[in-house]
């Protein structure tokens, strides 16, 4: 094994262990608390309309808590790398839109008291950078693989 | 460092004190034994303060507070950055001492846009008040016991934490939500009825 490939597999796995801890916990937060906590901070958000806020309340924390297991274990890595890219993805894009908006909400992160403002945005931008990294790093390992 | 220590102990000591110590009777609405508490941290000044005191806290009363199933009690959280709304908040626990908290809440939140931009509070409070009543209300609002008591909801406040008003703390028993943010009545109502079970 070549030195590149064993750095690309040590970062991949400690991203992979980080996100996918971010999303346990992240879903763990939710689910311990009545389902209408969540809906309400998704509500706040304004973009859904209350059935579907009420669908994602309930269905949201358990795709976390899946897709983390998933990263963790890393069974299914590319799919659940792009699905957690994805789903930051349009967690930022609503943050920075309720932030510009001033819309003084919590973002619905990790439970309740997590305001909208720069450092939250700063933190799951950060989020979105790794899980694009991981992404891009577990297509480039199975290209690799194939390659061989 | 003390703001801290006394935030942990207020969280600490928090269950027991927001039982029976520290509610101002006449700032509820409800009975005391309902199942279901609800303490509303609100700013005379934030409009969506005013929104849930004309929109939704109606609906709660009809549905929740005088079917005995929620008791409610209103906490005062005058934000800094807000010139008018500590004041406003000294009218309103005075006017408690009277039992018109309701009626000067009101008249607050009907006029917010009006006194939070000329500074006139007293104007919107005494059109709702006797010539008696004002004179007792506008001595009462400076009063040490009246500034400590929206002091005391400030500090129970940052203990919670609230983050932003309004917040709406729903508790039943050792269980306790804050909520926050638009407050659709639909999810409240459920989250109620859930904890009401």
């Amino acid at each position: 094994m070549t030195s590149p490939s064993k750095t690309l597999r040590a970062v991949t796995l400690v991203l992979r262990i980080l996100l996918g801890a971010v999303f346990v916990y992240a879903a763990w937060t939710k689910l311990r608390m009545p389902w209408e906590l969540f809906a309400m901070e998704v509500d706040s958000y304004q973009v859904l309309p209350l059935k579907v806020v009420e669908l994602v309340a309930h269905s949201l924390p358990w795709f976390e808590l899946v897709v983390g297991l998933l990263l963790i274990a890393g069974f299914w890595l590319r799919s659940a790398a792009a699905a957690i890219t994805l789903l930051l993805a349009v967690f930022v894009a609503l943050m920075v839109r309720a932030y510009a908006k001033g819309m003084e909400i919590n973002c619905g992160c990790f439970g309740p008291g997590d305001i909208i403002s720069w450092k939250t945005l700063l933190r799951d931008g950060s989020m979105l950078a790794a899980g694009l990294a991981l992404t891009v790093l577990s297509f480039l390992r199975r290209r690799q693989a194939t390659a061989r | 460092m003390n703001m801290r220590l006394g935030a942990v102990a207020l969280l600490w000591l928090w269950p027991a004190m927001a039982a029976v110590n520290d509610i101002d009777p006449n700032k509820t609405a409800g009975n005391p034994s309902a199942p279901v508490t609800i303490q509303v941290f609100s700013d005379f000044e934030c409009p969506a303060c005013k929104a849930l005191h004309e929109r939704t806290l109606p609906l709660l009363q009809r549905d929740f507070v005088s079917t005995g199933k929620v008791f409610l009690v209103y906490r005062e959280f005058p934000l800094p950055q807000h010139a008018h709304s500590r004041e406003a908040a000294s009218y309103a626990t005075a006017a408690a001492r009277l039992s018109l908290y309701q009626p000067v809440a009101d008249a607050l939140f009907r006029d917010q846009v009006a006194w939070s931009t000329n500074g006139k509070v007293w104007d919107t409070v005494a059109g709702v008040l006797t010539p008696s009543q004002q004179t007792r209300v506008k001595a009462a609002a400076g009063s040490a016991s009246v500034l400590g008591e929206i002091l005391r909801d400030v500090n129970l406040g940052h203990a919670v934490p609230v983050t932003s008003t309004p917040m709406l703390l729903v508790s039943r028993g050792d269980k306790r939500y804050p909520v926050s943010g638009t407050l659709s009545y639909e999810i409240l109502k459920s989250l109620i009825d859930d904890l009401s079970k």
